[in-house]
């Protein structure tokens, strides 16, 4: 069992790091100031340095949602596996959907679900909920906007058109620094899941830190993750809500990492996605001439308001089925394992990759294509692949 | 609830730092591109003082500094 949380932990902290690659390399690839391929690696490194940087891991896995502890209730590895079952789905099928969703809230969301079926509504702290999560949810992306939007004032106040390209050379270092921060944020949460479960499977002593291995291996799976580059997520923020200048790249990146540093700093957490999200639409109203997509907004920020209760709903449900014993959990994985594959081999169907990153997405999801048309693409596909 | 005044912090404080790296970085860019005279050195030291910004920013990232 505690085997088989890791495993998937650290699927849930590779599909983290997929998920999140856009939200620091997604305005350097739109404005051209990095190849895409030279944007994941370096995201990716970043990540994997960050993450070994800073193991301050969270007490907590929810971070004092669900009442843990003492005069709480106890966290079985059971329910933390089924609330990574939820997490991970939904972080795949946002995925799917082009969607920037905080892993973090899918996280939450899944341990939600299974902590409810296992202990009951009383086990989660719903006022706690209201004031770490929905309502940062709420102001993390306006914080950022509204500083995107007078950094951007500023600067096409200063800057003469043709100077502006010279942002290129900023965006690599202001992106860079995106990817740290969050390197030194989002493994930990892994970490934290895989230490607590130890702890709960009686392998490691009560209150200890994370061991090295831990550390290595959410490290490694978040900077793989990363480097595979959620490319659809990175379509949507980079090409999805506005066109991006390259002094719009480094005005959105300045305020994503200003705000992210200071929000972990002066004690108000704020998502890294919805803070990445709100520069990328303050820095479109900003700038003269450029227009935000509010439909793709509005999606976007539908998917925020469904990712908690969707990765509950479907936590709450791998819970009741895994409580029912072995057999359970061998369903849950299955199921979940067949889940995952299948968004992957749907995927494929549209891939969206370094190479067509750049095309505009016209709508997140793709429209419904008839089986006849479909193996028609696929052929004059196959043939320009020929042709080269 | 909501801890305001903390919020508030958050917002003035990021403000100020975005603010501060694009305002230094712009005006190196612009008096950069003046090919000689006074602004040229000056530019370059608006880039280096954002150079140091953001090198704080890193500061603030790694714990390793400051615990």
């Amino acid at each position: 069992m505690v085997a088989l949380v890791i495993v998937l932990a650290l699927f849930f902290d590779f599909t983290n790091g997929f998920h999140d690659t856009a939200n620091a390399m997604a305005t350097p690839i739109a404005t051209g100031a990095l190849k895409p391929k030279a944007a994941v690696a370096i995201a990716a490194t970043l990540n994997l340095v960050g993450a070994f940087l800073s193991t301050e891991v969270a007490r907590t896995i929810s971070g004092g949602l669900i009442r843990e502890g003492d005069g709480g209730i106890q966290i079985t590895p059971v329910m933390i596996f089924a609330g990574l079952i939820g997490a991970t789905l939904w972080n795949m099928v946002t995925w799917f959907l082009g969607l920037p969703s905080s892993s973090s809230h899918a996280l939450f969301g899944g341990l939600i679900g299974a902590a409810i079926v296992g202990a009951g509504f009383g086990s989660v702290d719903f006022s706690v909920l209201l004031s770490k999560v929905v309502l940062p949810a709420l102001l993390a992306p306006l914080t950022a906007g509204l500083v995107a939007f007078i950094a951007v004032k500023i600067i096409y106040s200063i800057t003469k058109k043709r100077q502006r390209n010279g942002f290129k050379h900023g965006q690599v270092f202001t992106s860079s620094l995106v990817s740290l921060a969050h390197g030194t944020n989002d493994a930990q949460k892994t970490m934290g899941v895989i230490t607590l479960t130890l702890i709960a499977g009686g392998f490691q002593a009560t209150g200890s830190g994370p061991e090295f291995w831990v550390i290595a291996v959410c490290a490694l799976a978040i900077a793989l993750g990363t480097y595979t580059g959620g490319w659809r997520i990175i379509r949507t923020m980079g090409k999805g809500l506005t066109e991006i200048e390259p002094g719009q790249g480094f005005a959105a990146e300045a305020s994503t990492a200003a705000t992210i540093l200071a929000s972990s700093h002066l004690g108000f957490a704020l998502s890294t996605t919805q803070v990445s999200s709100g520069s990328v639409i303050g820095t479109g109203i900003g700038r003269k001439g450029a227009s935000v997509r509010w439909r793709t907004a509005g999606r976007i920020a539908l998917g925020w308001l469904i990712t908690i209760p969707a990765a509950a709903a479907v936590g709450a449900i791998a819970a009741f089925v895994a409580l029912s014993g072995t057999v359970g959990i061998i369903v849950d994985t299955v199921v979940a394992v067949g889940v995952i594959a299948g968004i992957f081999l749907y995927a494929r169907g549209n891939r969206v990759d370094a190479r067509n990153v750049h095309d505009e997405p016209t709508v997140l999801v793709r429209p419904k294509r008839s089986r006849k048309q479909r193996k028609q693409d696929e052929k004059e596909l196959r043939k320009g692949g020929n042709a080269q | 609830m909501i801890d305001w005044p903390a919020f508030f912090v958050v917002l003035v404080a990021t403000l100020v730092g975005a603010s501060l790296v694009v305002t230094l970085y712009s005006l190196g860019l612009r008096l950069v591109d003046h090919a000689a005279g006074w602004q040229r050195p000056v530019g370059i030291a608006c880039f280096v003082a954002c150079a140091l910004v953001v090198l704080y920013g890193v500061y603030l990232v790694i714990p390793y500094f400051h615990q």
